[in-house]
Formats: structure tokens, sequence, C-alpha cells
């Protein structure tokens, strides 16, 4: 066999479509096997643009003048298969015919696992979107129930270590009659109002620095100096109870259901932290809490109880009276103050 | 399907991605199925597949029952498509080395869904 013939039947088989066209005419003097199987180019009856559609001879044209080269991708449609074909063409000269070499690569594996990529990474994509939202929505529930601190330090550690703070004061209110109340009325439209209360109890919170520890049905617990330590604790849930009660009674002029609440304050330590291993609820104990619950009970509707100790602090700057010894169910017979609301210049503080 | 699903099992989309590929490719050559796909454009066509293969080995996407069935509806699917399409399926998932338990739990999560994709024979 010669050399001659070695080469053509290579150029033949391999896996890369070749042809070699007329510049002028652009019909084919030789194509190979893969080139046939491609494209069914048939030498000698059609030429390039019968079998190449969309081929554009001008651009080709103009390319192969300035350059002797041109690239350019072309689909072609083989039975229901897109093939995605990358062409090179090639000025070239034998003697004085003017010649084009043609060689194409079938790219169309590469295109197919382009578009699979697309498809795969867009599916994952919208489910990393989705899983952050999910994520977000559970830091924001657990946010809900527990100080951002003790949030980082559960999400940081897997683990709460229970953390003493001392001093804080805590703001203890109950609502007059709420059993009467759920029973009388809609209890949805009971609990939606409650509702409602309690976002507004937070607002107000917020403004003096009070964190909401729990709300137990009718019950609401906040309380000052806990995370962060605060030198007014006292006066920042004093500031607090006037405005929760001037807000009901806001409230209690333009609403059919009137909502009357006691309070209690009171100072001292607490422990803070999360309980339960299922379900976590993040609470404080200690006599502070037990204090303000009691002294929540000596209050008449409206009205706020205040430990003799916050009502030392409490005393430059607020209406306060006494309602002398009182004895307390687990605690020492002690002095029991009222404060009042006296309408004074108590503008709210900024939150620290 | 407990922890792990399937897509899991066979090595997330790096293997995936070969079935996609070769269920694609035989479901071109067939006769009886590639018709539906004579006028569909290979993007979709490759996008298909992937998310079709990947749903039914509980990987990253997932269809409802709706959204399968307006898909489909506008095509006129029968029994022996869908039929064809299993066998297919089958093929493919074993050659893939898949186990054969494996490949009866993904043709039973096909097979679940056969309602949405027949279309009903109307009876006169």
């Amino acid at each position: 066999m010669s050399i001659e013939a070695i080469n053509e039947q290579l150029l033949r088989a391999i896996g890369v479509g070749v042809a070699l066209l007329d510049r002028s005419s652009l019909g084919f003097h030789f194509c190979n096997d893969t080139f046939e199987e491609w494209f069914g180019a048939q030498i000698g009856t059609n030429t390039l643009p019968d079998v190449f559609e969309g081929l554009d001879a001008e651009a080709l044209d103009t390319s192969l003048n300035d350059s002797g080269r041109y690239t350019a991708e072309f689909k072609h449609r083989k039975k229901r298969r897109t093939m995605v074909i990358a062409v090179d063409f090639t000025a070239a000269d034998e003697g004085d015919q003017k010649l084009v070499v043609l060689v194409c690569q079938n790219i169309t594996r590469i295109r197919e696992l382009e578009s699979m990529i697309d498809s795969y990474s867009m599916m994952v994509e919208r489910n990393t979107r989705e899983i952050k939202r999910e994520k977000e929505q559970v830091e924001k529930l657990l946010l809900n129930i527990m100080p951002r601190s003790v949030y980082e330090e559960f999400k940081a550690f897997g683990v709460v270590t229970p953390q003493l703070y001392d001093p804080v004061s805590v703001l203890m209110l109950d609502f007059v009659g709420f059993t009467d109340m759920v029973a009388s009325a809609d209890p949805s439209v009971t609990v939606t109002e409650l509702n409602d209360i309690y976002s507004a109890f937070d607002r107000i919170g917020e403004q003096f620095g009070c964190e909401r520890i729990k709300t137990i049905g009718d019950a609401y617990i906040t309380v000052a100096g806990l995370p962060d330590p605060m030198p007014d604790h006292a006066k920042a849930v004093a500031n607090t109870a006037i405005r929760f009660i001037r807000y009901l009674e806001r409230r209690n002029t333009s609403h059919p259901h009137k909502w009357h609440c006691r309070i209690g304050l009171a100072s001292g330590a607490v422990v803070g932290s999360v309980v339960g291993i299922q379900k976590y609820v993040y609470d404080i104990f200690g006599p502070a809490v037990n204090l303000a619950t009691r002294l929540q009970e000596f209050s008449e509707p409206m009205q706020i109880s205040v430990q003799d100790e916050v009502s030392v602090s409490l005393r430059e700057e607020f209406e306060i009276d006494s309602l002398g010894e009182r004895d307390i169910r687990g605690f020492s017979k002690q002095e029991v103050w009222r404060l009042h609301d006296s309408k004074k210049d108590m503008a709210p503080k900024q939150p620290k | 399907m407990s922890g792990q699903t399937l897509f899991e099992k066979y090595g997330g989309f790096s293997k995936v991605s070969k079935i996609v590929l070769a269920f694609y490719d035989t479901l071109l050559d067939s006769d009886e199925i590639g018709p539906f796909f004579d006028e569909v454009d290979m993007t979709k066509m490759v996008d298909h597949q992937t998310k079709f293969i990947a749903s039914l080995l509980g990987g990253p996407a997932a269809y409802t029952d709706k959204q399968l069935h307006q898909l489909h509806r506008h095509l006129d699917i029968q029994t022996p498509h869908f039929d064809e399409l299993k066998i297919i399926l089958r093929n493919t998932l074993s050659e893939h080395g898949v186990e054969p338990d494996d490949v009866e739990l993904v043709l039973q999560e096909f097979e679940n869904r056969r309602g949405q994709i027949v279309r009903e024979i109307n009876v006169d």
C-alpha cells in the first residue's frame, strides 16, 4: 500500500469530519467517511450550502480573503438528534486550483454536558436558596425564644451554659379576669387581641432595653439587665410598666374588650438558661422572678407593685407611695410600694 | 427511603449524570419514544432528562403530580409508550450498576405517576 493510500485511509477513518472544497463553487472534491455520515454529502451532487443550513457564505468568503481562515459552530439535525459541530475552514492552493480545507469537530457531547450542568446547577441553586430561607426562618423562631447572645452561644457550641445575671429587674404582668374573658368572648378574638398587646409590649420593652423572656397564657415576663448588664435596670422596668398601663388605657377607650392588668416589679439575681433537649425554652429562674409574681398579686387592676429594694432606685424620678409591710408567701415580711404614673417628663431613652 | 436517597447512594451527580446521558441517548434512538422529542430543542431535552432522573432517585428536583400532568397534557402518550419508557429506564439503571431492589423501587416511583402522564382513552 502506498503512503498516499494509507494517508487517505486514515483520513477517511478518523472521527473528525474532513472535506476538501472548491473555493468558488463550494462543491466537494473530497469528504471522508465521517463527514458523509454526519451530513450525507455526496461528491459532485451537492455543495456546501446544501448540507450546512445557515452557512453564511459571504462571511466565509470575506474571512478566507482576509485571513485565510473561518471558524463557526453549526447545529445540524440528524434524525431527531441535534448535532453541534465546530467547523474550521482553511484556504489552500494546489497549483492553479483554489481550494478550501474543511475540518469538523463533533462537540455535541460537550454541549449536552454543558446543558446538563446548567440544569443541575439551577436545581441545586434553587434548593440552596430554599434551605437558606428555611434557615432564616429557624433563626427567627429561635431568636423569639432566646436572647441573641444566647442563640449565638447555642449555635457555636450546641449547648447553653446557665448564666447568672445579677442584678436584674423583673417585670411580671398578669391580666385581670382573663379566664372569664376567654370563656365569654370568642377565644380566637381574645387570642388575636392578646397577640396584638404582647407585640406592643415587646416594642415598648425594647425601647427601654427590656428583654421579653416568655409569656404563659395571660402572664408576660420581661427583664432589664439581661443578657447585657444595665445600671438603670430598675428604672427601665418602671418606665416599661408605666407605659404598658398607658398603652392598655389608651387601647381600652377604642376597643370593646377592656384589658386590665396587674404588674409586679422586683430586682435580684436570676439564672438564665435553655431548658429542655427536644423542645427548647429559654427561661430564667431566681427569687426576683418569684417575687415579681407575688407582688403582682398585690396590685389592684392597672396598678404596679414594687419591691422595697426597687423603690430605692425609683424614689428620685418616680412617684411612689408605701402600701406598708406585707407578708409575702415564700419571702420575709417586707414593705411594698406602689408606682404611679406621674406623667412627668419621662421620654423614652434611646435603647442602648 | 430513610436517610440516604438513591441519588446519594449511587454517587451523587457525578455518577447520575452518566445515567442521564445514557438514558437520553437510548430515548433518542428509540423509535417508540423518540418521535415525542422530534421537535424538542437539545437543551430542553437534556434539562428534562436530568430533572426526570434526579427526581426519581430523590435528587434535587421534585415535580408535583399537577406539574407532571400539565407538562405532559399536550402529548398523546399511550400505555405502550409508557411501558416502553419503563423498559428503557429499567435497562439503563441496570446497566449502570443500580441494584435490582433499587431498580424496582425507582420503577415503582415511575409507575405511581402513570396516571399523570398517560392520556386517558376516551370511551365513546
